[in-house]
């Protein structure tokens, strides 16, 4: 086309910017005129097209031509064909509203016979498909992938296509359906398929781990063949080694499964994993060769690592490392480090990786920021109890002249390590402190938060964290951040040094005013509120503060005014009373996930393939999909750690069983945990009851808390329930806790309690109606039986999360949660069996145990249910006899007598409960009933 | 996955691009000169890696090469094999070398839509599709040869007319 040659000339002989602006100016003018005036030929349309796209490439603003290249798109001829297609692809992107203009024309082109066709509808979807596409095209192009006419080179292109419609919209793919015909063309002769479609399926299986299983062998059989056999087209060898990026690709597919249980295939992943570290023992001289060779072998470690981190192959990948990362060439250094952090971050073996330390904390003093983010990262993640204080001291040094892109990161990583490893918490004090007055503007609000809670919450460290603030804040460069610590400590704290020289209360005063003028309305705030506390800690300098508020009284600023206004007032009262109460010590701040791990987080977690490691200790490596799923698999095996979780409440633990649907849900999407994941969906729909809309699987949780536990209630994707409670008498208190285990923010957070006739619910404070990214909220109910209650109490917790959600439950406070244990003689107790009677005040039932019979637990059901055994009182020895007293606030006692007579040759259970209320005694067989079954 | 390919030359022109990922047309002038920028500054002797964490429409790590006045640019993720990548650059800088003979930054700057045929012939959607040389050329000459039969029509209908 020798206009676009010309018009591509004329432009780069335009020397200045200002020339090169009026020549596209003019082009532009020119080239909207004529698709004005209409009626261009296929040829000129497509000339300008290209013009256009060639403007935009040179990044000047295109707003139109887009019409024009969706014309190109259904012309015969090919050239216009693809330039139309071009044009499409750069211009449009998802969102733009002319998408569904071409979609028709796709989709001629992806039906024609024409394989050129194909392809060309292929790249636009793969380039820009959007919902529109996805939900138009996902069947054509899935056709193109597995019918056997599709040529080799349709299939490639169709398979990544499917790709990315997946990751944009993954519900419109039936994955699981799909799964066993995609996986298996991992079998395709030509390896160009094979590549993009492990591509395919390594994003596949990240979303549904089991249907994707059987992708397991092929990929070992696959790599064997190609590495160890060597079974390959030799066109695909690159440098001497064949197809790199099939390799790294099948590697990297396997890391997002668990270990293969089949001895065959892990003997034959051991081969290839052994192959590919005795290959590298060598450098070669050219560089992609040994690019390639290197690329291979770092996939390899990171999966060898993440198969069996203690493993022989694994010590054979450390000594690599280790020459690695004093290798000359710069990204050897920066991938040996990095991998030597994977390691770092999952095995318990750290003492090889402490035996390079010297070497890795040089490389904070590399010359290039890569690698010094890396050192950093590697420090990070080897770090422990022993070597903490080195590397503390060695990075808080490095901080001064660290890249100020790195330097709040940095200050993150020091305050996490600090607290996670201090053996003593005064130099966990030190440290922060002195992280606060040396790079004061890179330290965010969470670490002097944190900082103040875990002075609040332990009392040794209170005087000695007021000495040291108060030492800091008289030191000439003092930052406000450290201001901030000093007024909280000082003003909860002041009083345990004021006997000190140096520390009297008007100096503690003095330290802290000099600096009052000079910072910002936030601190000054908080500084008054110190203020307020010292005048009830030392009534003897009250004058010189009131004479701040007074001053502050006339102050502008509407939030310093009220404060000062406030506190004047609570000052100058006639009594202490309020002052004292106001004044009060703080109380301690519940456990919770540090901040500062959260926040660290969320720095690295946004990108498209999850990862298959985290940087940091063994805990941040808990929740890889990997992990998760074989978390999944291995039932009866323990605990998933809750720290990540967000829901570190002392008070919740997940064990056993409640691994499995904790797993389960976090694993997103996959099919069978969206269901549990979006539990009452149709709840909004009118006319069900909270009782049929109750969360599936909520039994599991109920029936474990049935016996009065504490426990975890609920568990999903998103949230964590948790249930501790106390009873007295007729009276009884429950606390839940609700912790958002994602990193937003829960919003529109309800909870509302449907108690049953005879049980007063009251909640002891309104609760917060939004839940921060991995914290947790707690609330307390005091509960009354009143009468006789005859259903448990029923909560609803309601959050938006996308669109609205609802969960339904039922709380495990049953009747019996209100008896009281009571003993009685075999006289008095057959005195009063005798005094009840038969029915109706009598219950009874017979059935059959649904196992053998076992006496202990029979016995911890009923003291579970807080009856009390009376021990020879029936003659035959294994039949228990109980009794209890049930308490309610307006009807009274009622007393209650119980026998039960297991028959352990037939697996029976007589169960016989006589009452003074005839509800009772029905109510509490049913208890007893499900409880014994 | 790659999330964005950037071909620049020396004083910071952009001559190929490609988004695989969805930014606006601002976001992108925005990122592109951020990257451009940064890694023009980079010294030789320093790795092809940088990494990006903390921009905000960007992220991942940023590998790149030169060739001659060229630099080649990928955007991929955190957890990608950075060697890999580079390879794959190589590669593509080893196809419009096979197919343009000798190729250099003219070729690119006239030919922009056969440079981006082998891209796509190559990558699609991110990933890599194809890495063998022979069938990327083979298939990018073959839809030359189509384009060539289009123009003929054309120069014999125009010669008609007149």
């Amino acid at each position: 086309m020798r206009g676009l040659t010309v018009f591509i000339a004329d432009i780069r002989n335009c020397r200045v910017r200002e020339l090169e602006e009026k020549r596209i100016n003019k082009e532009m003018a020119n080239i909207r005129t004529k698709f004005k005036e209409g009626s261009l030929s296929g040829y000129d349309k497509k000339k300008y097209v290209c013009k256009l796209l060639y403007m935009y490439i040179l990044g000047w603003d295109v707003d139109f031509g887009h019409m024009e290249a969706v014309n190109l798109i259904s012309s015969s001829k090919y050239s216009e064909k693809q330039i139309g297609y071009l044009g499409v692809t750069l211009l449009m992107h998802e969102n733009s509203d002319l998408v569904r203009l071409v979609v028709n024309s796709i989709r001629k082109d992806l039906d024609d016979n024409n394989e050129i066709h194909n392809c060309l509808a292929l790249h636009a979807i793969a380039n820009i498909g959007g919902r529109e596409m996805a939900e138009a095209l996902a069947g054509d192009v899935h056709r193109l992938l597995v019918s056997p006419n599709s040529k080799s080179f349709v299939k490639k292109k169709a398979a990544l296509t499917m790709l990315r419609l997946f990751r944009k919209h993954p519900d419109v793919i039936p994955a699981p359906d799909w799964a066993e015909r995609i996986t298996n063309i991992i079998d395709d002769y030509d390896l160009g398929v094979c590549l993009s479609v492990t591509s395919l399926i390594t994003a596949l299986a990240q979303q549904y781990p089991e249907a994707f299983m059987m992708a397991i062998p092929k990929a070992i059989t696959r790599l064997h063949k190609v590495i160890v056999e060597r079974d390959f087209s030799a066109d695909y060898v690159y440098y001497k080694i064949p197809i790199p990026w099939l390799q790294i690709k099948l590697l990297r597919l396997l890391q997002y499964f668990p270990p293969t249980e089949d001895p065959n295939m892990s003997e034959m992943l051991h081969n290839v994993l052994q192959t590919i570290i005795n290959n590298s023992q060598e450098t070669p001289r050219n560089v992609q060769h040994n690019n390639a060779q290197n690329a291979i072998l770092f996939e390899a470690i990171n999966l060898a690592i993440h198969l069996d981190c203690e493993s022989d192959i694994v010590r054979q990948a450390t000594n690599i490392l280790a020459r690695f990362i004093l290798s000359r060439e710069t990204n050897v250094r920066y991938l040996g480090l990095e991998t030597m952090a994977h390691l770092a971050a999952v095995t318990d073996e750290l003492d090889e990786i402490k035996k390079h330390e010297e070497t890795i904390i040089l490389s904070l003093r590399d010359k290039d920021i890569s690698v010094r983010r890396r050192g950093l990262d590697l420090l990070y993640s080897m770090c422990d109890v022993t070597n903490v204080k080195t590397i503390v001291s060695e990075l808080i040094r490095y901080l001064h002249i660290a890249d100020y892109a790195l330097r709040e990161e940095m200050v993150l990583k020091i305050a996490i390590m600090t607290e996670k490893y201090a053996t003593e918490y005064s130099w966990y004090v030190d440290v922060i402190l002195q992280l606060i007055s040396s790079a004061g503007d890179h330290v965010g609000e969470e670490v002097w938060y944190r900082v103040v809670q875990i002075v609040t919450n332990h009392e040794s460290l209170q005087e000695y964290s007021a000495k040291m603030v108060l030492h800091y804040m008289r030191s000439p460069h003092c930052h406000e951040n450290m201001l901030k610590v000093g007024g909280y400590i000082l003003g909860e704290y002041g009083h345990l040094i004021a006997n000190l020289p140096g520390a009297s209360p008007i100096e503690q005063f003095n330290t802290l005013h000099a600096r009052f003028g000079l910072c910002s309305l936030a601190t000054r705030a908080l500084l008054l509120s110190t203020y307020i506390k010292f005048v009830n800690l030392f009534p003897e300098i009250k004058g010189a503060i009131l004479a701040v508020f007074n001053q502050y009284r006339h102050v502008l600023d509407a939030e310093l005014q009220q404060r000062a206004c406030e506190y004047m007032a609570i000052a100058t009262m006639p009594t202490d009373d309020l002052l004292q109460t106001v004044c009060e010590e703080m109380p301690q701040f519940t456990e919770r996930e540090s901040a500062l791990l959260s926040r660290l987080n969320e720095k690295t977690n946004q990108t498209e393939d999850k990862r298959t490691w985290n940087i940091g200790g063994k805990d941040s490596n808990e929740k890889t999909p990997a992990n998760l799923l074989a978390a999944k698999e291995n039932k009866e095996n323990g605990s998933v750690d809750d720290l990540v979780a967000g829901v570190n409440g002392a008070t919740i633990s997940a064990t056993g069983g409640a691994t499995e649907e904790a797993a389960q849900g976090t694993n997103g999407a996959a099919a069978t945990a969206s269901s549990a994941a979006t539990p009452a969906a149709p709840a909004a729909k009118a006319g069900l009851t909270w009782k049929d809309q109750l969360a599936p699987g909520h039994e599991v949780w109920y029936n474990r808390l049935r016996d009065g536990s504490d426990g975890v209630l609920y568990e999903d994707s998103i949230l964590q329930i948790g249930i501790k409670s106390e009873y007295h008498g007729h009276l009884g208190r429950v606390a839940m806790y609700f912790g958002n285990k994602t990193h937003s923010q829960l919003n529109s957070f309800a909870v509302t309690v449907e108690a049953p006739e005879g049980l007063v619910v009251v909640n002891s404070h309104t609760l917060a109606t939004s839940i921060g990214p991995s914290t947790q909220i707690q609330q307390l109910y005091s509960l009354e039986c009143q009468q006789i209650p005859t259903e448990v109490p029923l909560i609803r917790i309601s959050y938006q999360a996308g669109s609205m959600q609802s969960i339904y439950l039922k709380l495990p406070v049953t009747l019996t949660r209100f008896l009281e244990p009571i003993q009685l003689s075999s006289a008095d107790f057959f005195a009063r069996w005798k005094q009840i009677g038969g029915a109706p005040r009598e219950a009874q039932s017979i059935f059959k145990s649904t196992e053998k019979i076992n006496l202990e637990r029979a016995r911890a059901v009923l003291v579970n249910n807080r009856l009390g055994i009376c021990e020879n009182v029936d003659p035959k020895p294994g039949n228990f006899v109980a009794t209890a007293v049930f308490n309610t606030s307006l009807n009274g006692k009622v007393g209650c007598l119980l026998r039960l007579e297991p028959n352990r040759d037939t697996d029976m259970y007589r169960l016989t409960i006589r009452t003074t209320s005839d509800v009772v005694s029905k109510h509490l067989k049913e208890i007893l009933h499900t409880a014994l079954l | 996955m790659i999330n964005f390919i950037l071909v620049f030359n020396r004083q910071g022109k952009i001559r190929l691009s490609r988004w695989y990922q969805y930014m606006t047309d601002k976001q992108k002038a925005s990122v592109s000169q951020d990257i451009v920028t940064q890694i023009l500054a980079r010294k030789r002797g320093m790795c092809n890696i940088l990494e990006l964490e903390g921009r905000r429409e960007a992220r991942g790590k940023a590998i790149y090469k030169r060739y001659a006045s060229l630099f080649f640019c990928f955007g991929i993720d955190w957890n990608d094999n950075e060697l890999s990548g580079l390879e794959v650059l190589h590669k593509y800088v080893e196809c419009l070398d096979q197919y343009f003979g000798n190729v250099n930054e003219l070729d690119i700057i006239y030919n922009y839509s056969a440079a981006y045929q082998v891209m796509d012939e190559m990558l699609l959607g991110g990933h890599a599709q194809e890495t063998n040389k022979k069938i990327v050329v083979k298939h990018c000459k073959g839809f030359d040869k189509l384009e060539e039969s289009d123009s003929i029509v054309h120069n014999l209908r125009a010669s008609n007319i007149a």
